[in-house]
Formats: structure tokens, sequence, C-alpha cells
């Protein structure tokens, strides 16, 4: 049994009511690499923040070389040998590879030229890991990838004995990834621990030793590797079949259909969709299931019209509501609920009431008082219409968009995650408007990461995978979640049903 | 070429020199402030602050070095004031600017009455006997002061100081985004602070150097505009510190030319010939932009000030 380089003893951390972590407990062992993975808000990210010291542990204990750690902060995890890339990387674009390895090296001397030799040191790890990177190239000028190396030389430099990555492929292309897991390989080769935050089962397959699966903020399975199955290991991720009665209105007996995508394709740096054909007839619920990151937030901005298409077309009721170009004006006919609603779906700046009224506002009409019951109705707290949407919470900013979305009868919905960061009694609340809606003639496209929900509540799964629709499954009570899991992983029908 | 063309070159370059030093100091200043992401209107005021406190010193006391080192001092103490508004009291730093600027017109247009028409000793020329009998030499060192050998070795200077030293690198992160400068364990504010005051430094000594030195008398509003002139010029040099001297040297090139064409008895409004300058300037910025059009070297949280 290998030594345990960090230890976590039941540690919970807590923001507010929301239980991001329960008492979890695993360790990290010199030169290996450690898999965490999980779904968006699984509390993985929160896990290894903690012990890089962004935020304290509200229960439990880390241990690191099994004495308490004393991390307060990054430069404490720094100076133990702890580094961290992030998703969103702190190098400054306009400065140089060099300048930008400089200004994070505690050695440093005050004269930084090229010819001071006391400067050679800093540019040891990029030789090591990517010798095809000129120190002198402005950073800006860098690919994602290459940006991410010199990151992550940034971490070794600082001698990093365990170097925690938080999703490091979701930037990056194919081919980058599979050079990143060679990198990785090597860090390992090095006695380096490598603790490895991912949602992304084919990070898991290239390059894990551990794999440690961590769901609703509970580490519910940790196993060396191959000792699971890739459908196990979603079945854990996704987690097991809850109770839940989820019963959604009887499909229309005659199909008229509403909602049609036809081969709709669309580009953005880190995704593509690929011709996505699909048509929803009145009242039909159809659910899309896919590990995140496979296009689904990209077809959500595509049918809203916040994405312009470079090929195909959406039409509802036989009319086109699809962008076609970046300057045409698209406002949605849909009950549209994005991804993020804080970011995407209100103005933090406005009123309760001015949010609730934001398609008459922008159609230069005011807002008048016809909203307010929807507060009521929805849950909103507090239901005080004159609040700016900036002081709200997570879960009521959702519900928000909700009220504001699902208020009104419209002819189609598109929902994403509705029920993220809501509690049990908001999420039936969801379900309820949304079957309301689909009872009453709307096409429903619903997409969703938790497979439990879709299985229970659609008519059809949609399967997406790197920006495909992979399967078009009827939902009619034998479908089970193994096989959807092993679809969404990227084995055919057939090798599924096998 | 014969020896009288030399002769009016070098005559023409010294001249220029001459007038482009005060706007060297000025620019210089601006943009060691620009790069760390701050943008200082207030120069124009603590140009002409440092003109008149440094006029005065040289008068009171006889010394031209005495009144050089009060002007740039005084240039720095006003700076402060917009070091405090902006990042002390989260004021806008255009408007924070503009008041630096007018409290010190205002102050130095009150206090600079009973200057007009003093007398100040001037720098001493850096001609010598021995120079003297060098022919062209001689000449030209007898026109100059330590002024514009000062200017020249302060652009180098900063250069080396911006892109050769760890606190330049400090410097220029804090510029690009004091939040990832702040990560890696610069303190943003002390630099700004540092950064704000070296500009009111030069800014004033730039001043002092205009009153003292050059024109060697006080007038009201004195500086007309050369404060705001290095603002602009500052873009004109990319932000870089070692464009700072060309940039300047055309400004007052052109400056030069317009006064030297009035004088030939030219037949053109003085006031139209007087905005040649900025005309060429202009023509310049335009130029550089188009030829470097992709990449913008203005600092990244600079840009902030203007969104």
């Amino acid at each position: 049994m290998p030594e345990s380089l960090v230890q976590f003893a039941g540690v919970t951390r807590r923001f507010g009511d929301l239980i991001a972590v329960n008492n979890a407990s695993l360790d990290i062992r010199a030169g290996e690499v450690l898999a965490i993975l999980g779904e968006n808000g699984a509390g993985k990210s929160t896990l290894m923040k903690m012990l890089y010291g962004l935020y304290p542990a509200s229960e439990g204990q880390i241990l690191l070389d099994g004495a308490p750690a004393k991390i307060s902060g990054p430069a404490d995890a720094m100076r133990n040998g702890i580094g961290m890339v992030f998703q969103h990387f702190s190098l400054l674009p306009a400065l140089s590879v060099r300048d930008n390895l400089l200004l994070s090296w505690p050695k440093t001397p005050f004269w930084k030229s090229h010819r001071n030799a006391r400067t050679d040191d800093v540019l040891t790890s990029l030789a090591e890991l990517a010798p095809q990177i000129d120190p002198e190239r402005i950073v800006s000028s860098l690919s994602v990838g290459e940006q991410q190396l010199v990151e992550l030389c940034k971490v070794l430099n600082i001698n990093a004995r365990l170097v925690i990555l938080d999703e490091p492929t979701s930037v990056l292309t194919p081919a980058e990834a599979t050079r990143l897991h060679g990198f990785i390989k090597q860090l390992a080769g090095r006695g380096v621990a490598v603790a490895l935050i991912t949602h992304k089962l084919a990070d898991v397959e290239a390059c894990a030793d551990r794999i440690v699966v961590m769901r609703r903020g509970s580490v519910v399975d940790i196993a060396e590797r191959g000792a699971r199955s890739m459908a196990e290991t979603v079945a854990l991720m996704m987690g097991q079949s809850v109770d839940r009665t989820l019963r959604p209105p009887p499909a229309f007996g005659r199909t008229v259909p509403r909602l049609v995508l036809e081969n709709v394709s669309a580009q953005r740096p880190d995704m593509s969709l690929q011709g996505i054909s699909l048509s929803i007839a009145a009242g039909e619920i159809v659910g899309v299931a896919g590990v995140a990151g496979n296009g689904q937030a990209l077809l959500a901005e595509a049918v809203a019209g916040v994405e312009p298409l470079t090929a195909g077309d959406i039409l509802l009721d036989g009319v086109s509501i699809a962008r076609h170009t970046p300057f045409e004006a698209v406002s949605t006919p849909l009950g549209y609920i994005p991804e993020q609603p804080r970011d995407n779906g209100v103005v933090a700046t406005m009123s309760l009431a001015r949010n609730l009224a934001l398609r008459d506002l922008a159609q230069g009409k005011r807002a008048t008082g016809r909203h307010a019951n929807l507060l009521e109705r929805f849950n909103v707290n507090p239901p005080d219409p004159a609040k700016l949407a900036g002081t709200l919470s997570g879960g009521n900013v959702q519900k928000l968009v909700i009220a504001r979305e699902l208020g009104i009868q419209r002819d189609a919905i598109l929902a994403c995650y509705p029920t993220m960061g809501l509690d049990l009694a908001a999420i039936e609340m969801v379900y309820a408007a949304m079957f309301a809606q689909a009872a009453s003639g709307a096409a429903v496209l619903w997409i969703s990461e938790d497979l439990d929900d879709l299985l229970a509540g659609s008519h059809r799964i949609a399967v997406m995978r790197e920006g495909r629709l992979v399967a078009l499954l009827d939902n009619d009570g034998t479908l089970s979640r193994e096989a959807v899991g092993a679809l969404m992983t990227g084995m055919t029908e057939t090798e599924a049903a096998a | 070429m014969s020896v009288e063309m030399i002769a009016i070159l070098a005559s023409w370059g010294i001249a220029t020199l001459r007038s482009a030093t005060p706007l060297i100091f000025a620019t210089l200043g601006e943009t060691l402030v620009q790069r760390v992401g701050i943008i200082n209107l207030g120069t124009e005021g603590e140009m002409l602050l440092g003109a008149c406190v440094g006029f005065a010193v040289g008068v009171a006391t006889g010394n031209p070095w005495l009144g050089l080192m009060a002007g740039a001092l005084a240039g720095a103490v006003l700076s402060l004031l917009h070091a405090g508004l902006v990042l002390g009291a989260g004021a806008n730093q255009i408007g924070s600017g503009l008041a630096v600027w007018m409290i010190a017109l205002g102050a130095t247009s009150y206090f600079g009455r009973a200057l007009v028409g003093q007398q100040v000793t001037p720098l001493p020329s850096l001609g010598s006997d021995w120079s003297d009998g060098i022919p062209l030499v001689g000449t030209i060192l007898s026109q100059m002061t330590m002024a514009a050998p000062m200017a020249l070795a302060a652009v180098v200077f900063a250069a080396w100081w911006l892109n050769q030293t760890r606190p330049g690198l400090h410097w220029k992160a804090v510029g690009e985004s004091a939040l990832i400068a702040a990560e890696n364990g610069i303190r943003p504010i002390r630099v700004r602070v540092t950064a704000i005051m070296v500009g009111g430094l030069l800014a004033g000594l730039g001043g002092a150097i205009l009153s003292v030195d050059y024109t060697q008398t006080w007038a009201q509003e004195m500086t007309k505009g050369r404060g705001l002139v290095a603002v602009g010029l500052v873009i004109v040099a990319r932000w870089k510190p070692a464009l700072v001297l060309p940039v300047c040297l055309l400004f007052g090139l052109t400056e030069v030319a317009t006064l030297r064409l009035q004088s030939a008895g030219f037949e053109l409004s003085p006031h139209l010939l007087g905005t040649a300058p900025y005309l060429v300037v202009l023509l310049v910025l335009v130029g550089s932009h188009v030829v470097a059009r992709r990449a913008s070297a203005m600092p990244a949280d600079l840009k902030a000030v203007f969104q």
C-alpha cells in the first residue's frame, strides 16, 4: 500500500443551506493519477479547492503527509507543493510566455534579462513539457492547449508534489487532450500525484489509476482502474434510481409536428453540432440525454436563436425561428429556460416585475402588473416585484425564469436543466408546470443530466454525443438507464443491448 | 554637404530637442502611469504646477537645479491627489484627472501673478572653454543644457526598467490585470500609487524645465495643453517608453518648423499654423494603427476605464 500524500477525513463543506461536499473521505497517493469523476455540481471542484486553500472545510479534516494540513490560502498550498490549474487560466495574454512564467516564479531575480543566467531555470519545465513553445511568444498567440501547458509549467515551477487539474480537457481539441493525457502519465511517472477533476469518461479511461465517483456532494465510489465497467461508472455518476412519481401527460393520439429541427448545424470554437434532425409533436416531451459537454448547450442556444446556424433550419408550426447570421435579431417565441439563468436569463439590475416583462420591454411596451401573481404561483422568495433580480438566491433566480417562461401557455418549450439548484418541492412544481404545458399542446425539448428524471418524464429520449444525435429512443417503459448510459458513452445500440 | 547645411541642420536639431524635452518627460511619465492601467489627465496640471513652483523656487534661491527639483516634487505631490481620488475613493479616472488639472490651473494663475516678469538664473550651458575650440560641436554644446541629456537618459532608464527588471514586469502585469497580478502576490494598489507618483514627478520636472530652462519666464497657462498632448502621444508611442523619444521629437520638430515658417514670413494664420504639430501626430497615429491593426498595445486594465 503506497503512502498517502493527502487524506480527506469526513470533509464537509456548506455554502449557506447548500451542502456542496458531504462527509467525503479519500486519499491521494504520490505518483498516481486520481480521477475525480462526477456531473456538474457534484462537489468535485469544491473538494479540491478546499485542499488548495480557497475554502475552509466546514467539518472534517484534511491531512497532508499524515499531519493536519494548515493551508489557509493558495500561497500556503503552493508552499506545500500543491498546485492547481483552473478552467480559467491565470495567464496575462499580452505578455510573453517567459514573462508569465517569471511572474509566478518565487526565485525571479531583480534583473530578469535573458542574459542573467539566474533566470534560466524558469524555462526548464517548459523545455521538458513543451519544447515546441518558444518562450518569447506572446501568450495570446498560443492555442488554448499550449496555454494550458504554460499554466502547467507555472505549477511545476513551484516544485509541485500534487497537481490538481480542474476539467483540463474541456477546452481542448481531441488531439490536444490526448497529448495532455500523455503529460499527465509522464508526471505521475516522475512521482508527482495528479488529481484530475473531470466529467469526461475519456479522460478517466486514458490515464486514471484510481477513480473516485462523486454525486450530489458525496463520494459514492472509489475503485482501481479496470474494476468497473464504463456503464457501471456512468450509473454511479448519474445516481441510483430514486423513486419519484413523475408522470408525463399521455402523448396525443395524432401526431402533429410542431417544433421541427432540420439538419441543424452550428459551430463554436470548442464544439460543433452536426446535422441534428428531430421532430417534436404537439404535446410531446423529448428529453435530451448526454454526458455534459457533448453539445447540449450549443443545441439549446441554436434552438433559442442565440447562436446562428451554419446549416439547416428550425421551424415552429412551419415558420423558421432560427438565427442564420450573427447580425439577425431573433426574439424567440419559445418558453426558454437557459442554462445558468443568473447569467443568461435575468437582468440582475432590474426589478423582478421588469424581469418578468422582459419580452414586453424589448418590444417597447411598458411593464404591466399582470405578471405579479406569477411570483406567488412559482414560489419566488421574496415575492416582491420591486426587488432587484440580482439580490435573489440561485434557486430563486431559477424559479423567476421558470415563472416567466412557463407562466403563460407557449407553443413550444426549451428547458435546459430546469431543476438545477432547486429543492424537491420546487422540482415537483417545475415538472408539473412543464407537463401542463405539454398537456395543452406545447412541444417540449428538455435537456437534463438527470437520467432518471428523463426516463420517468419524457415520451422519447434523444441521446447526444460529440455534437451528434446518436440515438432517438421511444420511452415505452422498456428502456433501462444502463442502455441509455451506454449510448451516452459511445457504444452502439446493439453493443449496449448485449 | 556644405558646412553651412550641417550648421543649419544642427541648429534645427537642437531647437527640436530643446522644444521636445519638457514633453518627453511628461509623455514618459504618462506612459508609465498608463502601463499600470491608470489614465491621468492631471498631467497638464502637474506640469503647470511644476512650472510654477520650479520657477518660483529658482527665482527665490537663484539656483535652477533647486527649481527643477522643487517642480518635480510639486508634480509628484499633486499626483497623489489623483491617486487618492481614483484608488482611495474609487472616483472616475477621467473626472479625477480633470479636477487635478483645474485645481492646478486655478492655483498657479492665482499664486503665479507675482512671478510674471521675474528673471530666473538659467541652467549652465554644456559648452566649455576647450569645447568651444571644436567647430560645430562647440556651437551645439554651447546651445544645450543638461535638460535634454537628462530626458534621453530617462527614456533609456524607463525602457530598461519596464522590460528588463522584475519590478517592471510587476508594473506591466498590474496594467494587464490587477486581479491576476494580485494572485501572483503583487500588490496592485501599491504599484499603481508608485507609478502615479513617478508620472507626477516626471510631469512636474517637465513643467519646471519648460519655465526654468526653455522659456526662462513664467506666464499663466504657459504649458498650453502640453500635458494633454502627452496623454495623446502615449497612444502614438503605443505605450512603449522607447517610442516616446521619436514621437516627441517629431512633435517638437513640427513645432520648430511652424515657428520658423512664421518668422520667415510664411503667409498663413499663425493659429492655423499652430495646429500643424497636432495634425502631423494625428496622421502618425492613424498610420500606426493601420500598420499595426491586428494588435492593440493598450494595457488590458486600461481599457476598462473606457467601458
